[in-house]
């Protein structure tokens, strides 16, 4: 049926199964994506990083799984994790992991941070008008050595930070982040107000600590974050994963 | 006639093109049941409430009650399920008081679906309705558009349906008290751990024939928050002080009594 | 000559009955009628050095473009018909600037040669059906001399045919085969800079047919300090003087 017979106020009949009429157009609407919740944090440390996860996947009020890891070890000292819609997060993931091996392949080396950063960028923007509905963090060690963490949005725009959170408690999770990594809002005790907390790189005994309640309490406050915790960590001695039980509920 | 009926088919296209759109089905977070025993009838509930995906309140009230026998477990709009509650309650009471008699289940279940169906779904309450009266113990279930239901067992609320599967799978016929507590709690947990708008603790309360119901207020307690790995106590100047001002408010006069000389009545 | 050859150099994707791709062969004859191009690799960066044949007293001999930059860490020498080197140029400019802008870093020198000599069979269709870019193979050989982090100074001979080596130090065109042996005799893993111009210049100078100047060579090296970087003319003559007086001080045996 042409679009011009409407406008002549011809009639559509819908189906052979009805004798339905319209005066207007069927509209019918393709919604290729969903939100699986979950949430995800990374923090640098000095010599050190992590990314951590719930392992929560969940559709509407369902739990689809309890546990489905979504931080993962791409190699090379990556670590990489796409929140949103799950079906791009994997999509992503895979694509880089993928092209990291051609990179092996091609260039015969190790990829840096900043280059996988990069590259991540150009894997986004290259789906500008129908974006992966993910947000994006990768956590490594830079090329000296340095904890770094690299933030995404849906479409590439980047950039390093100290600790960024991700997904459905982002906003539950960063202020505290900003409060306990960064000192924001703290005065130094001693100055009589007059002078800022001063920066100092956190130990990662200290960063566990704050991933664990940065977790345990969006627990608590966000109905699709829960059952566990995955907190992959970075040094020079490699990938290590951690696992603690998160509230089911 | 046996199979789906479109009869109201073409009408209904017809109300839908003059915009009287399809009604559509909301149901905010929660689980609650109700199961009759031998000897009464019980209702549970869970205890999360939910503002879209933040848990606004980790251990609320669904659990009201109507009268001192007659409680009502509340799912949907928070706030309807509360007022619709408390304005029949009041209309519950001065009805016994008027006709002189306690009131009746049956009262409370006409007069809520008569207020829901005058509001045409407006007020969102869903409601699980049991309680003990002269007639016995009953036990219903009502719908936002005031519609009832009569059943031996009932599940309301995004949890529903975890919760009914517990309930089609054990529920038979004769349950003593304390099976019928077993298995209402544990279709409210099943809602907790399967349902992500109902959560937190299981409330229960009991109606026996010939006693007070009882209210179990948090039954159980499946979710109790672990210990945090850190303190976040700051130190004292961790935040400036701009401006310090101290009011004298009041004038403080002390006076010594003596109790030996003080005259007390007897 | 045309019975031995036969027919089998017609096409450019067809093999003789002994195996050999004729044009591609005859392509690296095409670089031995090129001018003479060196290229040495030290500790401390690349030399490239090449021979400028000012045919005419009217040519300008800064108008003979030989030697040129691919990026800020990549330089090239060339040597054959070197029109055809400009499709190979700005492919290699284009390789570098990608691997920057998707990657962030500089490309590595082996993965630009690479990258070339991707282009240098591009005279068929490729295997996954890329179309068909020349009528026939290069008729120029590339000195490719960069620094990348990994592998620090290093010198590659990309040749028409599409294959690459690295070199510590290598001649190609018409004088390359004197030169070659004359740079097999002089190079050591311990060469300065400094003595790879003044051993550059002064196999050039073996090799050429007219007297050396700054007119008629050019040269240019790839450091960490100043990636690639082409010799000014004064720049250049200083280094021959340099080279007059060595020879003067030690008279050759």
């Amino acid at each position: 049926m042409s679009a011009s017979s409407f406008a002549e106020g011809k009639a559509t009949i819908a189906s052979e199964y009805s004798s339905e009429v319209r005066r207007e157009p069927i509209e019918h609407q393709f919604n290729p994506y969903s939100d699986n919740g979950g949430t995800i944090l990374g923090i640098a440390g000095k010599d050190f990083a992590v990314l951590a996860g719930d392992t929560r996947h969940t559709t509407g009020y369902s739990i689809n799984s309890r546990y489905e890891p979504k931080v993962f070890d791409a190699g090379d000292g990556f670590l990489i994790s796409a929140n949103g819609f799950s079906a791009d997060g994997n999509a992503l993931v895979k694509r880089f992991q993928n092209q990291l091996k051609w990179y092996h392949f091609n260039h015969g080396k190790k990829m840096g941070i900043r280059s996988g950063a990069r590259f991540i960028q150009h894997l986004l923007y290259g789906k500008r008008f129908f974006p992966y509905y993910v947000h994006t963090i990768i956590a490594g060690l830079d090329e000296e050595g340095k904890g770094a963490v690299f933030s995404f949005d849906p479409i590439g725009s980047y950039e390093r930070e100290q600790c960024r959170a991700g997904g459905s408690a982002a906003s539950l999770i960063m202020p505290f982040l900003d409060n306990q990594v960064n000192f924001k809002n703290q005065l130094d005790p001693e100055s009589n107000g007059t002078k800022k907390k001063e920066l100092r790189y956190l130990s990662l005994e200290e960063v566990l600590k704050l991933v664990k309640d940065s977790f345990s309490s969006a627990t608590e406050r966000h109905i699709l974050v829960g059952d566990g915790l995955e907190i992959m960590i970075v040094t020079k001695e490699g990938v290590r994963t951690e696992y603690y039980p998160l509230k089911k509920d | 006639m046996v199979g789906l009926s479109f009869d109201n088919y073409q009408r209904n296209q017809y109300l839908a093109a003059k915009g009287v759109g399809v009604p559509k089905a909301t149901s905010t977070g929660t689980t609650i049941v109700g199961c009759k025993f031998n000897g009464g009838v019980i209702i549970a509930a869970d205890t999360r409430a939910t503002a879209g995906p933040i848990v606004a309140d980790k251990n609320c009230e669904k659990l009201h009650r109507l009268s001192p026998t007659i409680w009502c477990a509340g799912a949907g709009t928070a706030a309807d399920t509360e007022m619709v509650t408390q304005l029949i309650s009041s209309n519950l009471e001065l009805h016994s008081m008027s006709a002189n008699r306690s009131p009746r289940v049956v009262t409370a279940l006409t007069m809520l679906k008569q207020h829901l169906y005058k509001y045409q779904g407006h007020i969102g309450a869903y409601l699980i309705v049991a309680g003990i009266d002269p007639t016995g113990a009953h036990l219903f279930s009502i719908h936002a558009h005031g519609s009832t239901d009569v059943g031996f067992y009932q599940s309301l609320g995004s949890g529903s349906l975890a919760a009914m599967a517990v309930l089609e799978s054990n529920w038979r016929d004769g349950l003593t008290k304390e099976e019928a507590i077993k298995l209402c709690s544990d279709a409210i947990e099943a809602g907790i751990w399967n349902d992500l708008g109902s959560g937190s603790n299981v409330d229960v309360c009991v109606m026996e024939i010939g006693k007070d119901a009882q209210l179990y207020r948090n039954y159980l307690t499946p979710n109790t928050r672990a210990q945090k790995s850190k303190s976040y106590k700051f130190p004292r100047g961790s935040t400036a002080i701009l401006k310090e001002d101290i009011y004298k408010l009041v004038d403080v006069e002390e006076e010594v009594v003596n109790l030996d000389t003080m005259q007390v009545d007897a | 000559m045309f019975l031995t050859r036969s027919e089998y150099d017609r096409g450019v994707s067809t093999f003789s009955p002994e195996g050999r791709l004729f044009q591609v062969e005859y392509s690296s004859e095409a670089i031995k009628l090129g001018s003479t191009a060196i290229g040495i690799a030290t500790s401390e960066g690349v030399v490239l050095g090449v021979e400028k044949k000012v045919t005419s007293s009217l040519l300008e001999s800064s108008s003979i473009e030989k030697i040129v930059e691919i990026d800020t860490h990549i330089g090239c020498a060339m040597s054959g018909l070197t029109p055809d080197a400009r499709s190979m140029i700005d492919h290699a400019r284009v390789s570098s600037l990608n691997h920057n802008l998707y990657y962030d870093e500089k490309i590595g020198v082996e993965s630009l040669t690479q990258s070339v000599c991707d282009l240098a069979l591009r005279f068929g269709e490729g295997a996954s059906g890329e179309k068909r870019l020349m009528s026939r193979p290069f008729g120029v050989a590339l000195l490719i001399a960069g620094i990348d982090e990994e592998n620090g100074p290093q010198l590659y001979h990309a040749e028409p045919s599409g294959t690459f080596y690295r070199y510590d130090a290598k001649a190609i065109g018409s004088g390359s085969e004197g030169a070659q042996s004359e740079l097999q005799n002089e190079y050591h893993s311990s060469l300065t800079l400094k003595e790879a111009e003044l051993l550059i210049l002064k196999v050039l100078k073996q090799v050429m047919e007219e007297k050396l100047d700054s007119n008629n060579a050019q040269l240019a090296s790839v450091t960490k300090e100043h990636g690639f970087r082409i010799y000014k003319d004064e720049e250049t003559a200083k280094i021959i003087e340099q080279l007059a007086e060595n020879e003067a001080d030690e008279p050759e045996s």
